[in-house]
């Protein structure tokens, strides 16, 4: 790495030492205690996949450049200069982190190691070692915004041709089934590019007779996977400016946790509510607006809480309350809500691919999924969903993964 | 009856023995020291009265400029708030600052010597303030320290377990040599600190010094007298007193440029976790 490409990222660094960074940055003791919160350790046990481990190798750098020890004695602190072999380093720790914030629950300073992980991104994408994949499909994803005009029609289109298999799930379903960026509607719904993200909600939404519009962006944030939080807010602020033209009250994300807490908590305030789809669903459960028919599953239910919905969105209730109302076996998984294990799948493994990886280090979620001895795990994220689904199969489960709104959909009384 | 007068016996003869010793020390203090004994005499002298404003300065300084540097950095740009919510946010960050719930939850071994040594470090700072003139934690006239040499004990050890911890995988793998040598200063300095207040509460003739004559030593640092304490602080242990300043005051320095700034930065950090840290959730939880 040549002098000033360091330059350039220690001037980079410096940029990200908000109050918060420089308190997470200097208050570690190393005591070690989050080592045991980390799905990666705890399938992978080598220090690298401690959350402490990870975190350091960011601080090291701080402190060399940022800190009084560093300056008079770099040795104390073992320090990392800016250059080619730390940046494997830095890779490796920030892509071996989902951002799960599991380790906060554990830290007694309350340490959140994604955020210091989103300093070992921005370093990356500095110095053009970031996963290009990622790159592509969030460029791919804010060009296809930009360009929403040219191809609204086919995509009103397109989802207009979902009115058999929405009406199928609901028949009573207004004409059209869909409308897309309608004005006058309470709700607007952001999903994802698949239909299966599409077709449930509209059924759940129709049958509750909800004012509601389908956006034309999709809810997805390869921006915030990335770690680029430049566009990651070019991508939420788009659905922000479309919700304020509609003049709706809500909007409802997609079952996405990433994308419900970009939008909800990483971009600002917004003049309307965000909610995830499934606090909507538990809404029309209370108002009772749907009703829905119980016990139609074979054998038990269990949840995964969604760690971007669940420990740090806040949506922890809702699930169980809808759940509840599809059966009555539904377990816990333990450990469960705040304290839930990741899937391993999130912080943008996923969407990389990575699937060695991700199977090797979620062996302990499969251990516990594989406890609970439920005939259906159910969840409200993609990532996850894809990430369950693919340790149903890889370590034999025998479980049937569903979404959340998939199963209320099924199970609407017509 | 008996055994009641060989104490007393015993205690005149350490009374008698003591200031024998006294007046052999002051004697040899107004002997003219040179060479070597004259640069050991002005070290003790650095370490006993200038250093200790120093490097006091120096930690005070140091821990204003680290805070100034931290908080008047921007703030987070968006909540750092964890799941679920606390009812009350403060209270709760202010529960697991001082109680750790997540270590006792977690490493129930780890948090019991934790617990015991940062509530004996606040016994031991007690202990300390104890010395000042006019500052009369326990009985006046007591030969004790506050905790009577327990305190020492309930610092010593935990410092021990958290070395022997610190060595062993997979701590180990991820400390610093910063962790390790901040450990041993912490323990050499407890160690010596012992050896005065163990001495004083646990023999029957006490240390060589006793806390009157810490006592004294401390009124000439509060009065700014300048005064050489080897005339308050009698006896051959007098090097003893001076290590365990001098490690102290590698600690005062040292502090605000280690980890054991959590000192000042536990609580801040944990209200991030608990109230999200934004301008807009501080303005929200200030009504």
């Amino acid at each position: 790495m040549d002098e000033a490409t360091s330059l350039r990222l220690k001037k980079l660094f410096e940029s990200r030492l908000h109050s918060a960074m420089r308190l997470y940055l200097d208050t570690c003791a190393r005591c070690g205690v989050c080592v045991d919160a980390c799905h990666v350790y705890a399938s992978i046990p080598q220090a690298r996949y401690t959350a402490v481990g990870r975190a350091e190798v960011v601080r090291r750098v701080f402190k060399k450049y940022f800190s009084m020890e560093g300056r008079i004695a770099p040795w104390l602190g073992e320090v990392l200069p800016m250059d080619d072999a730390t940046m494997d380093q830095v890779y490796d720790a920030a892509w071996s982190c989902t951002g799960c914030r599991r380790c906060m629950t554990y830290c007694p300073f309350g340490i959140d190691t994604q955020l210091i992980m989103s300093i070992a991104k921005a370093l990356l994408i500095g110095a053009d070692k970031e996963p290009k994949l990622l790159t592509m499909l969030t460029d791919m994803s804010i060009a296809k915004g930009e360009g929403v005009e040219e191809t609204r029609e086919s995509f009103t289109q397109a989802v207009q041709d979902l009115a058999p298999e929405i009406k199928a799930l609901w028949p009573h379903s207004p004409d059209p089934v869909v409308t897309v960026d309608a004005p006058g509607a309470d709700v607007l719904y952001v999903a994802l590019a698949g239909k299966h993200s599409m077709i449930p909600a509209a059924a759940i939404m129709n049958a509750a007779g909800e004012k509601w519009t389908l956006s034309t962006f999709e809810a997805v944030n390869f921006g915030m996977f990335l770690g680029d939080s430049r566009k990651g807010q070019a991508i939420a602020t788009r659905i922000h400016e479309e919700a304020i033209r509609l003049n709706v009250k809500e909007v409802a994300i997609v079952e996405c946790g990433t994308a419900f807490r970009a939008m909800k908590y990483m971009t600002g305030s917004h003049p309307f509510r965000v909610v995830a789809f499934v606090e909507l669903i538990s809404r029309y459960l209370r108002e009772g607006r749907i009703q829905l028919r119980r016990d139609t599953l074979p054998g038990s239910v269990t949840y995964h809480d969604p760690c971007q919905i669940g420990r740090n969105g806040g949506v922890l209730e809702e699930p169980r309350h809808v759940i509840r109302a599809l059966t009555s076996d539904f377990v816990e998984l333990a450990p469960n809500r705040g304290d839930n294990w990741c899937c391993g799948g999130g912080g943008g493994l996923v969407a990389l691919g990575e699937k060695d990886f991700r199977m090797k280090s979620a062996r302990v979620k499969a251990d516990q999924v594989r406890a609970s001895h439920a005939a259906v795990l159910t969840t409200a994220c993609e990532n996850c969903h894809t990430q369950l689904t693919d340790l149903n199969e890889h370590y034999g489960l025998g479980m049937k993964v569903e979404f959340l709104s998939k199963l209320v959909a099924d199970a609407l009384v017509k | 009856m008996a055994a009641h007068g060989a104490v007393e016996a015993v205690s005149a003869a350490s009374a008698a023995a003591g200031a024998a010793a006294a007046d052999a020390t002051t004697a040899a203090s107004q002997v003219v020291h040179t060479g070597f004994a004259l640069v050991v005499d002005r070290i003790d002298y650095a370490i006993m009265v200038p250093l200790v404003y120093l490097s006091i300065l120096a930690l005070l300084v140091g821990v204003i400029w680290r805070l100034v540097v931290i908080f008047r950095s921007p703030p987070p740009p968006y909540s750092l708030r964890l799941y679920p919510a606390a009812r009350r946010p403060r209270l709760a960050a202010f529960g697991e600052t001082f109680t750790m719930p997540q270590v006792r939850r977690h490493r129930p071994v780890f948090w019991v010597f934790l617990m015991i040594y940062h509530v004996a470090f606040i016994l031991l700072f007690l202990g300390h303030l104890d010395i000042l003139p006019g500052v009369n934690l326990m009985p006046a006239g007591s030969r004790h320290m506050l905790g009577a040499g327990a305190v020492g004990v309930a610092v010593t050890l935990p410092v021990l377990y958290f070395l022997v911890r610190r060595l062993r995988s997979p701590v180990r793998e991820f400390s610093t040599p910063a962790d390790f040598l901040l450990l041993l200063l912490l323990l050499f300095l407890f160690l010596f600190g012992d050896m005065m207040s163990w001495g004083n509460s646990w023999s029957p003739h006490g240390f060589v010094m006793t806390k009157a004559d810490f006592r004294r030593y401390f009124d000439g640092l509060a009065r700014l007298t300048l005064a050489d304490p080897r005339a308050v602080l009698h006896g051959s242990h007098y090097h003893f007193v001076v290590i365990h300043v001098f490690l102290a005051e590698l600690f005062f320095v040292v502090l605000p440029f280690s980890k054991i700034m959590h000192t000042f930065l536990s609580l801040p950090v944990n209200l991030l976790r608990r109230t999200g840290g934004t301008v807009a959730e501080r303005r929200r939880l200030h009504g």
